[in-house]
């Protein structure tokens, strides 16, 4: 009768449903990140739908057996009937209406959220760009100062430029920790996430830079926006440099058009 | 360690002479050390430690200039060098309140350790004497009642109030005055905002601080007033306590949306000191530079800005304050102003000192948008104005405007002004308030609803620090949310759904025992 709670199929139960929401609440949120991985909580609407999908798995499992449906259900019972089970009974009966209640109310009372903005943080680029009355197509783009001049003069003047320019949002770590990032929102990017530059063609990041905030597409709002458009400020050759410099000074490799065209295929 | 190990009569030699800039000896042995401060910091501090790095004339303070030897966060006596604990820790956590951030994350313990040393080999002073000795600080008082007025009173008796304000805003008499050891200008902190503390902003770092001084600037060692019997260590401690009271417990944080409290059993207020502001919940709102389009502006002066608002379902009142060192504007900091304005260097354009006002708009869309459309944050653009509360502290009451695009703000016609406001300025703080009927029925205005978020921008201008036009601090778009008034479903929803729970429990309890009593089948039907 006394069987370890992990070896009756109760015990299993509760023990797997309660695993399954610290993975769903916590685990996808916090475990990748330990690996390098970038991460976000789960929405609480899908935790509810996985719960639920965990729920009935348990339950066909446990009914699956006729043995073991007895096993599982006979403490249950017993808690309701036996008569040395009072207070347990009594304090459950009181504990889940109650529990019941507050969880209603958390859904009905008044909340105040901004809006839900679903903003697509890395819109598709445009094939080509007009920089200052010349027209530039993006695709297949490469940045020209890789191959010409000093790398090393360019990577200098690209550090200039950025402090000069970019630091007070994006840091001087480039971590988005910049000491203005806090009154923008959307927050300023750190290219250190492994999400950001190293997903992107360089021709990507000149196009990001060369037209800013307001040269988003509307799915990205570009009205949210405090990226300046740098073609107002900086030339062409500023723009490719402060891109080397970026990629330089966080270690990234850009993405190059050959893995581009390559993943296109794949899709 | 290795700058100390080298021949001790070009040491001497050296500090005497205190030549500025040559690298030493101990820089060629120490690799690590200068490829991690060519790499991070000589951007602003200089290839040289010059502090003359290509950002340098767009900060105010200035980077530090490493050749002088000269650091304002230490645990050593007024006019010594800092213990290597010391300059690490401004390495890891940055200087607050500037533009330098902390270092722990980025930077491995192996390369800050370097980067200490590094620094250090700029200046000859660290390679001539013995190794700093940090002082020995007492424990801490308890923050008592007795303490914190205590403290209050040596906050007058040991004169911090000419710097720091009467109730330590920064707004001081001889705050307009203050200029640090290169000749910059300098701002006596705002005492009531701990996070923008250089040092840190705890009871024990404000404690340190006023031991050692912050070297440099104008705040001064407070341990010879000790040592004179002026004061006492323990007041000391009970000044710490105070001045850390004048700040929040937490620094605050960021909210997206401000809550327009429903107030149904009063009036609203009529004015800015109006008592229901004080139980009315206040909301941070971040600033940051117009560093957006040109002229851009990177010294802004006003960090933040508290707002609250209330609403009685047919008018909405806004209260929005903030620390400001004056009543711009005033004339005893022209001077200052034009400092400021020489110094941010002419990348930007020259601005001619004089006089300029304090500033302060709320931005809202022309009507409440559908879905996630808003007009440009940065007051609309062509296609989509803004809609806009403008005041100024020369200019009387608060005004209606329109803009379509940064500096193309114009007031609507006298017969569309429908906002009420005032304002007042004291003791280093501008509480501004503005107040309109939810509905004016002019198509030129927004129209606000209970119940809708609402998008809300902020800028604002602090006239004595050369701000105006584009020159000023700015915010993203927020929300205001004028609550509703709470529904019944509130109460009904829980009730009912515990009744129909408690009920069924019920049932099924009741069912299970009367089947366990009848007896025969035995427990294990029915009841699933």
């Amino acid at each position: 009768m006394n069987t370890k709670p992990w070896k009756h199929p109760l015990g299993q139960a509760a023990i797997v449903v309660v695993l399954a929401y610290l993975l769903f609440e916590w685990g996808i949120w916090l475990l990748p990140p330990l690996f390098g991985v970038a991460s976000a909580p789960v929405p609480a609407t899908v935790v509810l739908q996985y719960m639920g999908t965990v729920v009935v798995g348990v339950l066909i499992w446990v009914s699956d057996s006729e043995e073991r449906w007895k096993q599982f259900k006979a403490p249950i019972h017993r808690v309701m009937v036996d008569p040395r089970q009072k207070v347990l009974r009594t304090a459950l009966m009181v504990t889940i209406p109650l529990l019941v209640a507050f969880m209603t109310f958390d859904r009905v009372r008044p909340t105040v959220s901004a809006p839900a903005a679903l903003r697509s943080v890395h819109p598709a680029p445009p094939g080509q760009i007009d920089f200052r009355g010349e027209t530039m197509v993006l695709n297949g783009l490469e940045n020209p100062l890789r191959h010409e001049g000093d790398l090393e003069a360019h990577y200098e003047e690209g550090k200039r430029i950025y402090v000069q320019n970019c630091m007070p949002c994006h840091g001087d770590a480039l971590d988005g920790q910049g000491h203005f990032a806090s009154a923008f929102n959307p927050a300023p990017l750190s290219f250190q996430d492994p999400g950001t530059i190293v997903q992107l063609t360089e021709s990507f990041v000149f196009w990001r830079i060369a037209k800013g905030g307001p040269g988003l597409p509307r799915e990205a709002t570009p009205w949210d926006s405090a990226m300046p458009a740098w073609e107002d400020l900086l030339t062409a050759e500023e723009i490719w440099q402060v891109t080397i410099y970026l990629y330089e000074q966080t270690g990234w490799e850009p993405r190059t058009w050959e893995e581009e065209g390559a993943e296109g295929e794949e899709h | 360690m290795r700058a100390r190990a080298m021949v001790p009569g070009f040491v001497v030699a050296a500090a005497v002479t205190c030549a500025v800039s040559a690298p030493l000896a101990a820089q060629e042995e120490n690799a690590l050390g200068r490829e991690v401060y060519d790499r991070w910091c000589a951007s602003c501090h200089g290839y040289e430690g010059l502090g003359d790095g290509y950002a340098a004339t767009w900060m105010l303070p200035r980077p530090r200039d490493f050749t002088q030897a000269l650091y304002q966060i230490r645990t050593t006596p007024s006019g010594q060098l800092p213990t290597d604990d010391d300059i690490m820790r401004v390495i890891n956590e940055g200087m607050p309140g500037t533009t330098m951030p902390g270092w722990e994350e980025e930077l491995s313990l192996e390369e800050r350790l370097a980067l200490v040393d590094y620094l250090k080999s700029f200046s000859r002073f660290f390679a001539a004497g013995e190794a700093p000795e940090p002082m020995t600080f007492s424990s801490p008082t308890r923050a008592t009642e007795e303490a914190l007025a205590e403290g209050r009173e040596v906050y007058e008796l040991i004169e911090c109030n000419r710097c720091h304000g009467a109730d330590g805003r920064g707004d001081g008499t001889s705050s307009p005055t203050l200029v640090d050891d290169t000749g910059m200008p300098i701002y006596s902190v705002d005492l009531t905002e701990n996070w923008y503390f250089n040092g840190g902003g705890t009871v024990e770092d404000i404690y340190q601080r006023l031991r050692t001084g912050l070297d440099g600037t104008p705040m001064p060692s407070f341990t010879d007033l000790i040592d004179a019997g002026v004061i006492t260590d323990e007041q000391l401690w009970n000044l710490s306590h105070y001045v850390r009271s004048l700040a929040p417990e937490d620094p605050p944080g960021i909210t997206e949306v401000i809550r327009a409290g429903l107030v149904e059993d009063a009036p609203l207020p009529e004015g800015v000191d109006d008592p229901l502001w004080e139980s009315a919940e206040a909301f941070y709102i971040p600033m940051g530079g117009q560093i957006i389009e040109s002229p851009r502006w990177f010294v802004p002066q006003v960090a933040g800005l508290w707002v609250r608002a209330l609403h009685d379902g047919g008018e909405l009142a806004v209260h929005v304050s903030w620390s400001d060192h004056s009543e711009s504007p005033d004339s005893a900091w022209a001077g200052f102003q034009a400092q400021v304005l020489s110094a941010v260097g002419p990348e930007e354009g020259d601005m001619e000192p004089g006089p300029r006002p304090d500033g302060l708009y709320l931005q809202f869309p022309m009507e409440i948008p559908e879905g996630m459309d808003k007009p440009y944050f940065l007051m609309g653009d062509p296609l989509e104005p803004v809609y806009l509360w403008h005041w100024e502290s020369t200019a009387g009451a608060a005004q209606e405007a329109d803009a379509r695009g940064l500096g193309t703000m114009a007031p609507q016609g006298d017969a569309g002004q429908s906002l009420a406001s005032e304002a007042a300025f004291s003791a280093g703080r501008w509480a501004v308030m503005f107040r309109r009927a939810l509905e004016t029925g002019d198509p030129g205005d927004l129209q606000f609803r209970v119940g809708e978020p609402v998008p809300v921008g902020f800028a604002a201008w602090d006239g004595d620090n050369g701000e105006s036009g584009s020159r000023g601090s700015i915010s993203s778009w927020h929300y205001i949310f004028l609550q509703e008034p709470t529904p019944a479903t509130v109460v009904v929803a829980p009730l009912i759904a515990t009744l129909l729970t408690a009920g069924l429990g019920v049932l099924v309890v009741a069912r299970a025992q009367r089947r366990e009593r009848e007896g025969a089948e035995g427990p294990d039907e029915g009841d699933a």
